[in-house]
């Protein structure tokens, strides 16, 4: 209890710090946002009456305080390039990003689980070989490559699934299973060695030597507690997600928030950007927090400590 | 297999092992070191490889002498071993050659300026961290702590909306993650070292914390940490690419890997070498400084075969 205490009061520390870094780092560059946008032929009193006008003369702390006081009050204004409102954008970006999120996270344990288990119950045959040729595969190869490969011989070659775009499911499969494909490969790794650690456990000779069939051991058993680092470390899948999102979200033309994030950075957009780095900085570090958690509760020994 | 083939197969590779590690003590650490090399078939392939793309990256562009961003609007479009164009030309005619052999140089840089950055500063936090125990490794270790929980790309975005875009912006942050990845397995190493005998008989010998940090325990640690950070040379060149591709790292007329992938992706169909090309030579880099990453790991310290693979299981 005192563990996951701690880790609170940490993950409440580290949202206060990132939110002030966030903030500065982007204010800073700011300037810039001026230029996206009033015309090129504005004079330089409209410019300097502009900055007045969005706060950026006042001290950056006060701005800062200004700054959280509109996200607390659900304020978060306008972007900068086409007037949007902000609120709006992270109710449908939002939603796009969590279709494509959630299918990647469930793709990862669907697919890595049984893969994983499928290796250790043969291992050192040619399943197990080629399973863990496919893990180091997805391990290796750079998601940005993978979905290009894809998009090659699914999309422009075969014809059989769209390149691109939102929201069928037939556009979804493509982004879904890229994004996945790291999460993938780890979870197999992970599942495949914690059931082999599992399998010599003394508890499962004892089973054994009760006549226990061996389906039923290692279905049953050695996969429950095979299952408990994997489940409890789900969190850290939904930071690497993310992560990958903001590039595998621009290579589809997924309409989300690492998208509208990348382009809002790139056109010097920056309420929009400050506003969609909170978002994502907030999620990637609950779900760390979460995994922390997680873990501390399947692990007894880490309870006291 | 049955159970019992199993335990007999382990038994036999097991015996294997130790008969080879009793012959190799006969013979010199140096030479033990070459001989265990030249045994390792995927070490002597990644270094080839790698030797290769160096080679491309430092020569090429002056051996062909041609000028990256020089345009032909004649020759758009040119499939590999055109005349005058050996791997080929893209959208605005520029020779693919000479801009592959660029993008390979910038993804070379870029990998040896984050690599040292984060050998240099992950090596002195996990050593301060590790050594002094007590506040600085509460402090160091939340720090590394919080830089490590978070995606590198994301990381990178945001420095890139700080900083506008750019290859440095780029090389801060993958510098900054893998500091953070750096200096927490160095910190458990020294962790462990610094209760060892030899550092207290030179506590009681008198000696100052720098001296035992720089004479006794660095020596230690720089095998492990060396390995560990030929990783991120692999993580660093996917990051760059990566970033290059979404538009935030190199920037035009400068050529980079990921930014030819992401210029040729539009002619996928018809001309895909645009692509293929410049993806290519991205997945040779990583490979050959994976198989260097994990060909040095087993010769140097076979201890490192879980924490070095970035498995965040415990």
């Amino acid at each position: 209890m005192r563990r996951i205490a701690g880790r609170t009061i940490y993950t409440l520390i580290v949202l206060f710090v990132s939110s002030i870094a966030v903030f500065y780092a982007i204010r800073l560059s700011g300037g810039d946002a001026i230029a996206a946008r009033l015309p090129a032929s504005a004079t330089v009193e409209q410019r300097e009456a502009f900055r007045e006008l969005i706060g950026l003369n006042d001290p950056i702390h006060e701005q800062y305080l200004n700054y959280i006081g509109g996200v607390l009050s659900g304020d978060l204004g306008k972007s900068l390039t086409n007037n949007a409102d902000i609120f709006d954008m992270l109710l449908e970006h939002g939603l796009n990003s969590f279709i494509l999120g959630a299918t990647a996270f469930g793709l990862v344990f669907i697919i890595g689980v049984p893969l994983g288990m499928l290796a250790a119950v043969r291992r050192n045959s040619w399943v197990d070989s080629s399973v863990m040729t496919f893990a180091v595969g997805g391990m290796a190869i750079p998601n940005f490559w993978l979905a290009l490969l894809a998009v090659w011989l699914f999309a422009s070659t075969l014809g059989w699934l769209p390149s691109a775009g939102c929201c069928s499911p037939n556009q979804l499969i493509l982004p879904a299973i890229v994004l996945a494909m790291e999460g993938i490969a780890l979870t197999v790794r992970m599942t495949r060695s914690a059931m082999l650690e599992n399998i010599e456990q003394d508890f499962v000779r004892t089973l054994r030597a009760g006549g226990l069939s061996e389906k039923r051991i290692v279905g049953k058993h050695v996969f429950r507690n095979a299952l408990v680092p994997i489940i409890s470390l789900a969190g850290l899948r939904i930071g690497q997600i993310i992560g990958y999102a903001l590039v595998v979200e621009v290579i589809f033309g997924w309409p989300g928030l690492g998208q509208v994030l990348v382009n809002a950075v790139l056109r010097r957009d920056y309420p929009v950007a400050q506003f969609f780095s909170l978002v994502l900085i907030t999620i990637v570090v609950l779900s760390n927090w979460l995994a922390d958690v997680g873990y501390t509760v399947a692990n007894p020994r880490l309870r006291k400590a | 297999m049955s159970q019992r083939d199993a335990v007999e197969e382990r038994r036999v590779s097991w015996e294997q092992q130790l008969v080879q590690f009793e012959e190799e003590q006969h013979v010199p650490p140096l030479r033990r070191m070459l001989q265990r090399m030249r045994h390792n078939k995927l070490l002597l392939f990644g270094s080839a490889t790698g030797i290769l793309m160096l080679f491309a990256g430092v020569f090429g562009p002056i051996i062909s002498g041609a000028d990256y961003a020089a345009q032909s609007f004649q020759d758009i479009h040119l499939p590999p071993m055109s005349d005058g164009y050996l791997l080929g030309s893209d959208g605005l005619g520029r020779d693919l050659a000479i801009r592959t052999f660029v993008g390979i140089r910038v993804s070379l840089i870029v990998a040896a300026g984050v690599t040292s950055l984060a050998l240099v500063a992950g090596v002195v936090l996990g050593m301060l961290a590790g050594y002094y125990h007590g506040w600085s490794d509460r402090l160091i270790g939340g720090v590394v702590d919080f830089v490590w929980g978070f995606p590198l790309i994301l990381v990178a975005v945001l420095f890139a909306g700080g900083l506008g875009e750019g290859l440095f912006p780029v090389i801060l942050a993958v510098g900054l993650v893998n500091t953070a990845a750096i200096a927490r397995v160095v910190r458990g190493e020294v962790y462990t070292l610094s209760e060892r005998e030899f550092i207290e008989a030179a506590h009681a010998g008198g000696y100052s914390h720098f001296r035992i940090m720089w004479r006794h325990i660095l020596p230690n640690i720089l095998a492990p940490a060396f390995v560990l950070a030929s990783y991120y040379v692999a993580v660093a060149i996917i990051a760059e690419a990566a970033l290059s591709f979404i538009g935030l790292g190199a920037q035009p007329p400068l050529p980079s890997l990921g930014q030819m992938v992401a210029d040729g992706r539009n002619f996928l169909r018809q001309n895909h070498w645009e692509s293929t090309i410049p993806g290519i030579a991205i997945v040779m880099l990583v490979l050959s400084v994976s198989l260097i990453g994990d060909g040095l790991r087993d010769v140097f310290d076979p201890r490192l075969r879980h924490e070095a693979k970035g498995v965040d299981e415990e």
